[in-house]
C-alpha cells in the first residue's frame, strides 16, 4: 500500500521537477508556449479548487480571467492615470478586482436561500455570455479589439535591458504557478479545506453543525476568482494583448473541459489536463481542422461519463494528512469518490 | 399605435417560439432532472434540417415533419448512449450534454460550413393586420408555435400519458412500484423534449440567420424563462417566456440588442434572487 499512496506525491513532485527543467533542453517557442499552458494551468487551478473542492460548478470561471487581464492591460498601459503604470500595481489589482468581483458575484448567488448547483452553473454562463458582449462595446476597454501593446514583464530591478527573455518570464510564471498551488493545497489540508469538502458533499448537513455556509462558499468563491484573475495578468503580460474572447463563454467552458478531463479534484489533475490538451491541440489542431473540435468534445463527454475523476485524478491523489489518518485510514485510501478523504472529518473516529 | 401593434406581434412571436424550446428544456429537467445544455444544439439542427430539405429541392414544408422525426431519433440516440448513464450524477449531466453541444454544433459545421446559410422564406407576402402590415410568416409561427404548445399541454393535463409522467415527476419510485415505466418514458420524453427544439428550430429558421452559433442565442434565453418561471409547472414557464420574451423584444426595438440581453439578464437575476424557485411553485 505505501507504493501507492505515496505515488500522487512523487508524480507531483516529479512534474514540477519536469518543468523546472523544461528550458534547460526545449527551444525558446516551446518554452513560450509552456509558460502559456501554465498560466491557464493557475486558471485550471482556481476552477478546481472551487469545483473540486467545494463543488460549485462555475461555467463563468473566464469572467475573472478576463477581468484580470484588462485591469493589467489598463495599468500597464496607463489607463488609469492617476495610478500609475507599474506592473507590480498591475498584478495587484489585476488579483484583488476580480477577488472584489467574486466576492460580490457570490454574495449575490449564495446568500439567502440561495442557487443550488445547476442553477448557478447556469447563472454564470449567462453572466459570462453578458460581460462578453458587454466588453465589446465598451470604447474604454478598446471595444471588440480590446487592449493591444501591453508591455511585457520586466525586471525592475535590472537596469538597462529589463525586459525578461522567454526563459525568465517562463521562470516567474512557473513560480507563481507554484506558489499558489503550494497556497491552494495549504487551504486544502487545513480545517477551512475540511470544511469547504464537508459543503461539498453536504451542505445542509454542513450547516446544522453550525457552520455559516454561505460565508464559507463566498470566501472559497473569492479566493478562486482571485486567482484567476492573477492567471488573467500573467496571460496579457505574456500575449500583449487582451480581447474580449478572454473574458466570456468560450474561455470559460474551455477550461471546464481541461478541469474535466484532467481531473476536477485534484489540483495537479486539473493543472495537467491543462498542459494535456493544449499540448495535443498545437499538435493535432492543424491536422484535423474541424474534427479536433469534434474528438474534443467526444473525448469530453466520454470523461464525464466513464471517468468523472479525470484521466489524472486517480494517479496524482496525494496522501491524507497524518493527522487525519485514522485507524480506518486504510478506507480512507481506497479508490472512490473521496479523494481527500474529507466526507470524514479529523476527529470523527 | 401601429408601433405597438407591431411590437406586440413580435413579442408574441418571439414568445412563442421561446416557449417551444423552453417546454422541452422544463419537461426533460421536471422529469429526469438533466439540465440539457445541448437544447440549443436541438434547435441548431432543426434549423439545419430546413437547409437540408431545400438542399433536395423539397418545399419548405416537409421540414416542419422531418425536423421533429430527426431530432426524435437524434434524442433517442443519446438518452441511450449518454444520458442514461449519468442520470444519478446532476452536475455531470450538465457537463455531459454540454459536450454533447459541442460535438453537434462541430458536426454542423463539418457538415455546412461555418457560414450562415440563406432560407426561402416560403410565405413572403405580407399581410394587413389590425392596420398594420406584417410579414405573413410570422404569423404561421405564432400560430405553429400555439398549436403545439396546447398539443403539448393537452398532454400533459389532459391524457393518461400526461399522468403517468406527472406521476413520475411527484414521486419517481412510488410511480416504477405502481408499475410505471420509468426508463421507458425518460427515453421518449427525452425524445420528445427535443423534437419540440427541433420543430422550433425549423419553423424559426426562414427568419434568422442560420449559422452554427444559433443555438446558444435561444438556450440562454430559455434557460433563464424556465429559472423565472419555475420548474414543478409548467405555467410556470408560460409566465418566465412571457416576461423574458417581451422584455427582450420590447428594449431592443426601443434600445439596442445588447440592452436588451443586459435587462434580461438583469432582470432574471432579480426575480431568481427573489423567488429562488421561480414565480410559479407548487403548494406542498
Amino acid at each position: 500500500m505505501m507504493n501507492t499512496r505515496y505515488l500522487g506525491v512523487g508524480l507531483t513532485v516529479a512534474v514540477w521537477a519536469g518543468l523546472m527543467a523544461v528550458p534547460l533542453f526545449a527551444d525558446e517557442w516551446s518554452v513560450s508556449q509552456l509558460g502559456q499552458y501554465v498560466t491557464y494551468g493557475i486558471l485550471a487551478m482556481s476552477l478546481s479548487f472551487i469545483w473540486g473542492q467545494v463543488g460549485i460548478l462555475c461555467f463563468g470561471q473566464a469572467i475573472f480571467f478576463g477581468l484580470g487581464g484588462y485591469l493589467m492591460g489598463l495599468t500597464t498601459l496607463e489607463r488609469f492615470t492617476w495610478f500609475g503604470g507599474s506592473q507590480t500595481a498591475g498584478l495587484l489589482l489585476a488579483t484583488l478586482g476580480p477577488a472584489l468581483a467574486a466576492y460580490i458575484l457570490g454574495k449575490l448567488l449564495f446568500v439567502g436561500r440561495g442557487l443550488s448547483g445547476a442553477f448557478f452553473a447556469i447563472v454564470t454562463l449567462c453572466a459570462a455570455f453578458i460581460v462578453e458582449i458587454s466588453a465589446q462595446h465598451i470604447d474604454f476597454i478598446g471595444g471588440f479589439d480590446g487592449l493591444l501593446g501591453v508591455p511585457p514583464l520586466m525586471a525592475s530591478w535590472r537596469a538597462g535591458d529589463d525586459m525578461l527573455s522567454t526563459n525568465e518570464t517562463f521562470y516567474v510564471v512557473l513560480a507563481s504557478a507554484l506558489l499558489i498551488y503550494l497556497a491552494v493545497l495549504f487551504i486544502q489540508r487545513s480545517p477551512l479545506g475540511v470544511v469547504l469538502a464537508a459543503i461539498r458533499n453536504n451542505d445542509e448537513r454542513t450547516a446544522s453543525f453550525g457552520y455559516r455556509t454561505t460565508d464559507y462558499k463566498v470566501l472559497a468563491f473569492t479566493i478562486s476568482g482571485a486567482m484567476a484573475g492573477y492567471a488573467g495578468a500573467l496571460f496579457t503580460a505574456q500575449f500583449g494583448f487582451v480581447s474580449p474572447a478572454v473574458i466570456g463563454t468560450a474561455l470559460s467552458t474551455e477550461v471546464l473541459i481541461w478541469v474535466a478531463v484532467g481531473g476536477r479534484a485534484v489540483l495537479m489533475a486539473a493543472f495537467l489536463g491543462v498542459v494535456l490538451v493544449r499540448s495535443v491541440e498545437s499538435f493535432l489542431s492543424s491536422a484535423l481542422g474541424p474534427y479536433w473540435l469534434l474528438t474534443l468534445g467526444g473525448f469530453f463527454v466520454l470523461t464525464v461519463v466513464v471517468m468523472p475523476e479525470g484521466i489524472f485524478g486517480r494517479l496524482l491523489r496525494l496522501p491524507l494528512p497524518k493527522a487525519w489518518r485514522s485507524a480506518r485510514a486504510g478506507r480512507a485510501t481506497e479508490p472512490g469518490q473521496d479523494p481527500l478523504g474529507m466526507r470524514r472529518t479529523p476527529d470523527s473516529t | 399605435m401601429n408601433f405597438a401593434i407591431g411590437l406586440g406581434l413580435d413579442t408574441l412571436s418571439f414568445s412563442l417560439s421561446l416557449l417551444l424550446v423552453s417546454l422541452g428544456l422544463v419537461i426533460i429537467f421536471g422529469l429526469m432532472n438533466v439540465i440539457n445544455m445541448a437544447h440549443g444544439e436541438f434547435f441548431l439542427l432543426g434549423a439545419y434540417s430546413v437547409v437540408a430539405v431545400q438542399q433536395l429541392q423539397l418545399p419548405y414544408w416537409a421540414a416542419l415533419i422531418v425536423a421533429p422525426i430527426a431530432l426524435a431519433l437524434v434524442g433517442l440516440v443519446l438518452e441511450q448512449l449518454i444520458i442514461r448513464h449519468v442520470y444519478h450524477r446532476f452536475i455531470d449531466t450538465i457537463l455531459a450534454t454540454w459536450g454533447i453541444s459541442i460535438v453537434l454544433k462541430q458536426l454542423i459545421i463539418i457538415g455546412f460550413g461555418p457560414t450562415s446559410q440563406s432560407i426561402v422564406n416560403p410565405l413572403p407576402e405580407p399581410v394587413h393586420i389590425l392596420g398594420v402590415v406584417y410579414p405573413s410568416f410570422r404569423l404561421f409561427i405564432m400560430g405553429a408555435a400555439l398549436a403545439v404548445s396546447i398539443a403539448t399541454f393537452w398532454v400533459f393535463y389532459r391524457s393518461n400519458l400526461g399522468l403517468a409522467i406527472r406521476g413520475v415527476i411527484a414521486n419517481r419510485a412510488m410511480a416504477a412500484s405502481l408499475g410505471l415505466n420509468t426508463r421507458r418514458m425518460d427515453r421518449w420524453t427525452f425524445a420528445f423534449g427535443a423534437a419540440l427544439a427541433g420543430f422550433a428550430g425549423a419553423v424559426m429558421a426562414p427568419i434568422m440567420s442560420v449559422d452554427p452559433q444559433m443555438g446558444g442565442g435561444f438556450l440562454i434565453p430559455a434557460f433563464l424563462s424556465i429559472m423565472v418561471g419555475g420548474v414543478s409547472h409548467l405555467f410556470g414557464v408560460v409566465l418566465g417566456v412571457g416576461l423574458i420574451g417581451s422584455t427582450s423584444t420590447v428594449i431592443s426595438s426601443l434600445d439596442t440588442q445588447l440592452a436588451a440581453q443586459i435587462a434580461v439578464f438583469l432582470l432574471a437575476i432579480v426575480i431568481i434572487r427573489l423567488w429562488p424557485e421561480g414565480l410559479i411553485t407548487r403548494k406542498r
